[in-house]
């Protein structure tokens, strides 16, 4: 490995990618659309609410001619809800939001980076892929956008524990063939799971590296045999291992 | 298993494994501290397990090989027995400073499906104590450090990686404030 970087993404590349999340503003002042690359802006006219680039809006907002309205998830009160969740349910992450109804034949579906999940319209029970990166960056530029923002950091910090310690925990489970269900898990804490995580199944195949080899050697016999006993299932074997 | 440059499997390679020869070896008498004798038959010596693997596997002729192996005693049945009863009480580098290269390099030569069993279970609950250390920045000098202390070189690695994540994650949000 020629990359100074380890494998995955830092944080600030995920807090970049989060900034392509549409958020809901108003406007203070007028503003004709932008030719953007990823596509016209639509004008901003004071009073009405508009969905912009999470980017986009922080911009606005520095320079203090827009507000930005939080997603309905990050209030207190919904927080408070998917915290209790969180702690109820103690093998589990809490389910990330529905996903909207297939679209029509010709048309391709939206996957999570181009659902509007935290604009003003957002489910409120549920937390989407950037919750945390996204909550950070609007508790600490748009702080006063906030009904109270105190409690909302305070309920972050606590999310934020309670599911990497589930994280952390899902490793004693983990085998050559098991695994851990992480539907729901952010971009931010896959970001800070990958090299603990990947470091354990690989000290763990490595360990048990013997077995697998006895395994490949017996599984090719009888192939050669002309057993046709588990063909097709060999692909993740050949998985490098580092 | 790893590359040619890997120090950590060249240093497992030098770990030292007890060796019986089964055949006296003329002039070979200071491996032993015997500096002008033969080697004789049935003499125990610890040799690396480069070294050991070698003479074991190879037969020249008809004879049988040259030594034969036992498994080291940082794998004892003694250390497997206390890994069983307690994975985080035991000093794994004091045992062998690469103890599961060690292991694995162990198991390509016997077939022992306990020690297999033996040592994921250690590995997995040390890893928990591990992570729990690597998040918490005073644990490393606390009531920790004994545990810390006796990880093995996999381990080590496996504690960087998690706390520069978990500091990576950290000073990310730090400097969020600074803007």
């Amino acid at each position: 490995m020629a990359l100074p970087l380890p494998p995955g993404l830092t944080p600030p590349e995920i807090a970049f990618l989060c900034e392509m999340e549409l958020v809901t503003v108003i406007p203070r002042q007028r503003l004709e659309g932008l030719e953007l690359l990823g596509g016209p802006s639509p004008p901003l006219n004071p009073p009405h609410r508009t969905s912009l680039p999470l980017w986009l809006a922080l911009l606005l907002k520095r320079q203090r001619r827009a507000n930005i309205i939080p997603p309905p998830w990050l209030s207190p009160h919904s927080l408070t809800a998917i915290l209790d969740h969180e702690t109820e349910h103690a093998d589990a992450f809490s389910p990330p939001p529905r996903l909207p109804s297939p679209p029509p034949n010709n048309t391709l579906p939206f996957s999570p980076p181009f659902l509007p999940s935290s604009t003003a319209e957002a489910a409120p029970d549920a937390l989407p892929y950037h919750w945390l990166e996204l909550g950070e960056m609007l508790l600490e530029a748009a702080a006063d956008d906030f009904e109270d923002p105190d409690n909302v950091r305070k309920l972050l910090r606590g999310l934020r524990e309670v599911r990497m310690a589930k994280l952390r925990k899902g490793v004693g489970v983990l085998d050559a063939g098991g695994g851990v269900r992480m539907n729901g898990v952010g971009g931010m804490e896959v970001g800070e799971g990958r090299a603990f995580v990947g470091g354990v199944i690989d000290g763990l195949r490595k360990i048990a590296a013997s077995r697998e080899q006895q395994r490949k050697d017996r599984d090719r016999e009888e192939r050669e045999n002309g057993y046709s006993g588990t063909v097709g299932d060999d692909d993740d074997d050949e998985m490098d291992m580092q | 298993m790893g590359s040619y440059y890997d120090v950590d499997a060249i240093l497992t390679d030098a770990q030292k494994v007890p060796c019986t020869f089964e055949l006296t070896v003329p002039g070979l008498g200071y491996v032993e501290g015997n500096m002008s004798g033969d080697m004789k038959q049935g003499s125990k010596v610890e040799l690396p397990l480069w070294l050991g693997e070698t003479l074991a596997l190879s037969q020249s002729l008809n004879t049988s090989s040259m030594v034969t192996l036992d498994p080291p005693s940082a794998l004892a049945p003694r250390v497997l027995n206390a890994l069983k009863a307690d994975p985080r009480t035991v000093d794994l580098r004091a045992l062998a400073p690469h103890f599961y290269n060690l292991g694995a390099r162990i198991l390509e030569l016997f077939e022992e499906e306990e020690m297999i069993e033996v040592l994921s279970e250690t590995f997995k609950a040390r890893a928990s104590v591990i992570a729990d250390q690597a998040h918490n920045p005073r644990g490393a000098l606390g009531e920790g450090a004994d545990f810390m202390r006796g990880l093995d070189e996999n381990e080590r690695q496996l504690f960087r990686a998690a706390h520069d994540s978990a500091k990576g994650v950290r000073n990310w949000m730090a400097d969020l404030k600074k803007k």
